[in-house]
């Protein structure tokens, strides 16, 4: 049975949310506050499968409890909840580690969508790396980098760096259409599972956190391009594909 | 960096370059009358020019600092009362949708029902709020006045203020009334001033922390006019903070703050309303920690 954390300290949300997550079938844990779910994550004995975490938490709010929980080495999927809606707000959420986001009042089919779409690219990450249907195999090589996807982990040089799990996703869907470009509306509905809901500017961001991992330049990018007026494109070795 | 600490970057900066541009200013006027003391009516001219730059810089300069510092304020109310508006709202759509969505039992149903009536109760409190800030902060005096008995206010206030914050053993009290056969008559507008009663004694049980105990205080001052005096053991106020914790959009900063939800509208209506009613509004506390004491004086009817 996947566990799930919600971090709310609006005792009514928690409550609601409890309810129906438990109604779907998940274990739920709640804290009120960042320090609890930090301490929670990170040395508490049962592992959490998915957090929803909202920004406005008395003490640390929950753009610095991501990030903590990042700079911790802990990558479970997170989904932000908050009633600042405005695109800065969503941008911030992502730079700091975030997978998913969700402006308040949300809807509550909406919510569980969310939460199952990223519960199910985990454990087809797992799962696909077990069994090896993939197109892609679990480790890919190229340019002396090598990722591992299924325990979300880049190594470029002898260092192993972990990534999101969006991160992952985003990197592994762009790989599967190698030399191909593909648009930020794509990317958006097929990584993310959101249609009109979010900024297109979401994929920029993640792709320039991506290229800060993988690229030796992050601003003259070589393997992840920039196609002027559509997208984004994956080369593995671009000295032979241009 | 966070937004806020570049603000204030940005407002030191302006400030510097203010008392730079003063600095400069006046050095230039001393330099010139050194140079040209000798020529009387240029000197006046020059010295008479010189002020009136010097003047209007301080005043720019001043007035610069103050708009940044209200806008900041102004953004944090914004912030402050989006979330006050969709927290509650949020809590009401998914009980909503959870009683549309599942089979839920009738004890459960009661439960969701009751919570989202409290949610619906805290909208109507924001709403009203900021309505009322409105209403207050535009006229300087009450529109029709009629006569209110500010006991029979005092009495309302704490009833409903104990059963919304589900105190019932008596943590809010009103400890002291007027002797038997005495009333105390204010001409003014009963909504305003039972607004403010409660927004002392909401503020009160807010930043009382886990033990809340609230005094109410009716006392008459002479004959002319009478004290609300509300009391709390809870987190006291600094004493730079006394004044400034009546400023709209003011709120005190701190981690200990931000555990209490707020707009920042409450103390401000309290002293319009005092204003508006001839009276006036103050805080004292003995520090922080200490608890805190606020009184609403305001005119009694000429009997």
């Amino acid at each position: 049975m996947k566990r799930l954390l919600v971090v709310e300290d609006e005792e009514h949300l928690a409550n609601g949310l409890k309810f129906n997550l438990e109604a779907e079938g998940y274990t739920v844990d709640v804290d009120e506050n960042g320090e609890a779910a930090l301490h929670r994550l990170t040395q508490g004995s049962n592992r959490v499968d998915l957090v929803l975490l909202d920004v406005m938490l008395p003490g640390l709010d929950g753009f610095e409890v991501v990030q903590r929980l990042r700079a911790a080495g802990s990558f479970v999927p997170v989904v932000m909840l908050t009633a600042r809606g405005h695109t800065d707000d969503v941008l911030r959420g992502f730079e700091h580690g975030a997978d998913d986001y969700l402006p308040k009042p949300f809807d509550l089919s909406i919510l569980l969508a969310r939460i199952q779409g990223l519960l199910r690219r985990k454990t087809w990450l797992e799962k696909d790396s077990a069994a090896g249907s993939s197109q892609v195999p679990d480790e890919y090589l190229f340019c002396g980098r090598r990722i591992d996807f299924a325990r979300q982990v880049l190594e470029r040089d002898g260092v192993a760096q972990p990534m999101t799990l969006m991160e992952t996703t985003l990197l592994r869907h762009l790989i599967e259409r190698e030399g191909h470009a593909v648009s930020r509306r794509m990317l958006l509905e097929e990584v993310w599972g959101v249609r009109h809901d979010t900024d297109t500017r979401t994929v920029d961001n993640f792709i320039a956190r991506l290229r800060r991992a993988i690229e030796d330049e992050p601003s003259s990018p070589q393997h992840l391009q920039t196609v002027r007026g559509v997208g984004y494109r994956f080369v593995a070795n671009p000295t032979v594909a241009l | 960096m966070v937004p806020g600490e570049v603000r204030r970057r940005k407002v030191w900066l302006v400030a510097l370059l203010g008392a730079l541009l003063i600095a400069v200013a006046i050095a230039l006027n001393i330099g010139w009358i050194v140079v040209n003391w000798r020529t009387g009516l240029l000197l006046l001219v020059g010295i008479i020019s010189f002020a009136i730059l010097i003047a209007g810089l301080c005043f720019n300069t001043a007035f610069l600092i103050r708009e940044i510092r209200r806008n900041e304020q102004h953004n944090a109310f914004i912030h402050a009362v989006t979330h006050e508006l969709k927290t509650p709202l949020a809590s009401i759509t998914l009980y909503l949708q959870t009683l549309r969505q599942r089979d839920v039992d009738s004890v459960r149903q009661q439960e969701f029902i009751e919570t989202m009536l409290v949610d619906a109760a805290r909208l109507q409190s924001t709403i009203d709020q900021v309505l009322l800030a409105g209403k207050t902060g535009t006229a300087r005096r009450v529109g029709n006045p009629t006569d209110v008995d500010i006991s029979e206010v005092v009495d309302e206030c704490v009833t409903v203020a104990g059963r919304r914050h589900h105190l019932v053993n008596g943590e809010v009290q009103v400890v002291s009334r007027l002797p038997d056969g005495e009333e105390a008559v204010v001409m003014g507008d009963r909504e305003e001033i039972h607004a403010a009663i409660t927004n002392l004694i909401d503020n009160a049980i807010k930043y009382s922390g886990e033990q809340v105990k609230v005094a109410v205080e009716l006392v008459k001052l002479g004959a002319r006019r009478v004290a609300i005096n509300v009391r709390d053991q809870g987190m006291g106020i600094g004493s730079d903070e006394l004044k400034r914790v009546f400023r709209r959009f003011y709120r005190i900063p701190g981690a200990l703050g931000l555990r209490v939800r707020g707009t920042g509208l409450g103390l401000s209506i309290v002293r319009a309303v005092a204003r508006r009613h001839g009276g006036r509004a103050y805080a004292e506390s003995e520090g922080s920690g200490k608890g805190s004491l606020f009184t609403l004086e305001l005119p009694l009817k000429p009997s």
